[in-house]
């Protein structure tokens, strides 16, 4: 056994004056053949073959080729789709956004005293932060029918989970000097929270819907695929057909879409910061 | 307290006019709100909308529990859990390596900066699209399963982490490789104990954050037919199975939340 | 009036900070504690308004006992109790008028406290406040274009718009110059004189606490070692109840 631990660790050094450093095994030596040994397991359970890729490669520069020069006669069909997910988007990170405001409120270190509240709040939340985006719009495509507003609904609840999390941790950053000052002067916490601790945070606040907009109008644009409204249902439905050059059209519309939409965003936050 | 000190009232007039601001701001955005409400069209709940939300919620208290803790065949949620982390894995540890060298040749204080706006477009290009359109495409090169969620994910992860490895290449800090340069290191020296050792931990670092991103993707692209537990998942929902859904999603939650809670534990470690 | 009744507060771990306060003080006085760090000044302030709960004894505040106060009698309670920090404990992002206006809030409706619906009435009473320690010229500027004495000015504006009958200052120039600290001083004695409202301070340094206050008490470990007037305190006084000389730390101008 010593040997063992003898040939594994680093050699001891021996000082001048007669001191022995031992010094530390670096961890690579465990994390590296775990990391060796999962990629090789994981490279079995998924049957990835390099082989494969090769061999069928090609086809992926197939569609490329399809999608260029993009069909711009389709451009009129996509339109519709295209101001819904958009729309979605909106009105989605606005909900979730605004919604976020108590519920941060009730998740925040700073502001909540009982430790159950928070406690509830905080498993709730992260229950619910663990739906991928998808399987909520599945879900509320098949409560609220085939659509735009399931799609609205599931931004809505992805981007209250998400907003509520970086928003309660804004609160527990901010400087409880004024909180104080205004409790002391007989506010109740909620008055006190609302015109010491949010008159710091408003900026930031703005930033982070406008942070999450910008991941929203990404994620709209697959909800189509369950039938959640916006630019997906075309998509997948012109992909199914082989009709690359539409396909190309839509890409490239979307494309153009978030380039604007995060070039406008990105403005904004600079001003707002 | 006098109401006729004059000063005051000079004050008082002077208050920025941010009325007519405020009003605009609010008829702008409730314009684009009603706007928005117009297309997004709400029909009201479907005949068996309320009956369907009960069941969802139900079935997540009353799996399928066979199903759930079935740990010894490829169908039971244990499995289909491994394999949505074999392919949240994989597609991270490629997508990763291959940001490496496009993440060099994209800063700015390794390549000249005309440059560098190559490496950053072709990124950005990447990173406009959703996994999901990297999903459908890659279904026709490499079919349904799990091989095309790992491409797929590696492809999808370019964008994000390439973004995050430059940022942590443009934040290198030159006096210490000034520093091993005075003490006469050779280059490779210079690289392994000047360049490494900051990178190393900020690199890691980003891919972990990634690997917890990409498992809820490797989730949704089951959804599209790339592997793993999503298939089941949307099969089972759509079929309104609600006891197997809700063992799918039980074994989803609680496999999220573990992966959150290491993700978070290691990222602390390494900071 | 307020009236310490052998007040003790004892902390969860068993540190006394106070160990039998009795103290009265009238309406319209202007009182300076001084003290080292720890004797205690800061929690016999913040007993007053309830920021700290007293353990034993009795603490009344214009004949209410304030350990019986809880929720909205705490709130009505606190109303008539401004309070001045050293760190100002402004919004530094927002401007003056938004900080001074602030301490009307406790009077609103919690609709109208959302949606930042002052009266004309409350921004009379804030620009008023702000015309008393002279800084009205400065309204609607932002909180941290202003200098330290000017912020401190504003903090106290803000408790005078709150229209209170006593005001409690928590080593408030500690943080400023022996210039800036005069002038704030002597904004804190305006107000006194002219609105009778009670002023009580933690002072920092003796020096400037002896020239403005005309009341004076001495805590050592938790108890009152002297309360007089401050033209009889002397070095023999400033000794016991600092328990060694006084050093430059606690002078603001020597």
């Amino acid at each position: 056994m010593d040997k063992i631990k003898q040939f594994i660790l680093p050699k001891p050094i021996t000082l001048g004056n007669g001191k022995v450093v031992q010094p530390k095994m670096s961890p690579a030596i465990y994390v590296v053949p775990i990391l060796a040994f999962i990629t090789i397991y994981s490279v079995n359970l998924t049957k990835f073959k390099l082989e494969t890729l090769f061999r069928r490669g090609y086809q992926f520069f197939v569609i490329l080729d399809g999608m260029i020069p993009p069909n711009f006669a389709y451009f009129d069909k996509v339109w519709a789709p295209l101001v819904a997910t958009i729309m979605m988007s909106v009105i989605g990170t606005l909900v979730g956004s605004i919604l976020a405001l108590p519920a941060a409120y009730l998740s925040s270190e700073n502001m909540m005293k009982s430790k159950f509240v928070k406690f509830i709040t905080k498993a709730f939340f992260s229950v619910v932060r663990t739906f991928p985006i998808l399987v909520l719009a599945l879900l509320f495509r098949i409560i609220f029918g085939i659509g735009a507003f399931a799609g609205t609904m599931a931004i809505g609840v992805f981007t209250f989970t998400i907003m509520t999390k970086m928003f309660y941790e804004l609160i527990d950053t901010a400087d409880m000097g004024p909180f104080e000052a205004i409790m002391s002067s007989g506010a109740s916490r909620i008055q006190a929270f609302w015109s010491a601790i949010m008159p710091q945070l408003w900026g930031q606040y703005y930033s982070l819907i406008l942070y999450n907009f910008e991941m929203n109008i990404r994620n709209a644009a697959v909800l189509g695929y369950v039938g959640a409204g916006g630019i997906g249902i075309i998509l997948n439905e012109r992909l199914g057909w082989r009709l690359y050059p539409d396909v190309g059209l839509i890409l490239l519309v979307m494309m153009v879409t978030v380039y604007l939409i995060e070039t406008l965003s990105r403005t904004i936050r600079k001003n707002l910061l | 307290m006098s109401t006729q000190n004059t000063r005051v009232q000079e004050q008082l007039s002077k208050q920025p006019k941010v009325l007519w601001r405020n009003i605009l701001v609010f008829g702008i955005s409730a314009v684009i709100i009603l706007f928005s409400l117009d297309y997004i069209n709400y029909r009201g709940l479907t005949e068996t909308g309320v009956e369907i939300a009960f069941n969802i919620l139900k079935s997540v208290f009353t799996p399928n529990l066979p199903f759930l803790l079935n740990f010894t065949t490829k169908t039971g949620v244990p499995y289909l859990i491994l394999e949505t982390a074999a392919i949240a894995f994989l597609g991270t540890i490629i997508g990763s390596i291959i940001s490496i060298p496009l993440a060099f040749l994209s800063s700015r204080n390794i390549v000249p900066a005309w440059f560098t706006h190559i490496g950053v477009a072709m990124i950005t290009v990447i990173r406009t699209f959703p996994a999901v359109v990297y999903g459908l495409m890659f279904i026709r090169v490499t079919g349904p399963g799990a091989f095309t969620g790992v491409l797929t994910l590696a492809i999808a992860s370019v964008g994000m982490v390439s973004k995050l490895f430059i940022e942590t290449i443009e934040e290198l800090d030159p006096g210490i490789i000034e520093a091993l340069d005075a003490s006469g290191c050779s280059g490779i020296q210079k690289v392994q104990y000047g360049i490494i050792p900051q990178l190393l931990s900020n690199f890691l670092s980003t891919a972990i954050y990634r690997f917890e991103i990409n498992v809820k993707y490797a989730t949704i692209l089951g959804m599209v037919g790339a592997g793993g537990i999503g298939a089941p998942l949307i099969f089972a929902i759509n079929a309104y199975r609600w006891g197997d859904a809700g063992a799918l999603l039980i074994g989803l939650i609680i496999f999220v939340l573990i992966v959150e809670a290491i993700s978070t534990f290691l990222r602390k470690k390494l900071a | 009036m307020i009236q310490f009744q052998n007040v003790v507060k004892t902390y969860p771990n068993g540190v006394k900070a106070l160990k039998g306060i009795n103290l009265e003080v009238q309406q319209g006085e202007f009182v300076a504690i001084i003290g080292l760090s720890g004797a205690g000044k800061s929690t016999l302030l913040r007993s007053i308004n309830q920021m700290h709960t007293i353990t034993e004894g009795k603490l009344l505040v214009n004949g209410v006992d304030v350990s019986t106060l809880k929720g909205k009698s705490l709130r009505r309670f606190r109303r008539d109790i401004g309070m001045v920090f050293q760190s100002f404990n402004l919004v530094k992002r927002t401007s003056v008028i938004k900080n001074v206006l602030a301490a009307r809030v406790a009077d609103m409706p919690l609709w109208m406290s959302l949606l930042g619906l002052y009266t004309k009435k409350d921004k009379i009473i804030a620009l008023e406040a702000l015309d008393q320690v002279g800084i009205l010229e400065k309204a609607y500027t932002r909180a941290d274009q202003l200098s330290g004495g000017q912020q401190q000015r504003v903090a106290l504006a803000r408790c005078v718009a709150q229209q209170p009958k006593i005001i409690l200052a928590d080593e408030p120039v500690a943080s400023l110059d022996p210039v800036t600290s005069n002038q704030v001083m002597n904004d804190f004695v305006k107000i006194n004189k002219e609105l009778n409202i009670t002023v009580i301070a933690n002072m920092h340094h003796v020096d400037i606490a002896l020239k403005f206050a005309n009341r004076v008490i001495g805590i050592k470990e938790g108890l009152i070692v002297f309360d007089g007037p401050s033209s009889k305190v002397n070095n023999q006084i400033l000794k016991e109840i600092y328990g060694r000389e006084l050093s430059d730390d606690e002078l603001m101008e020597h």
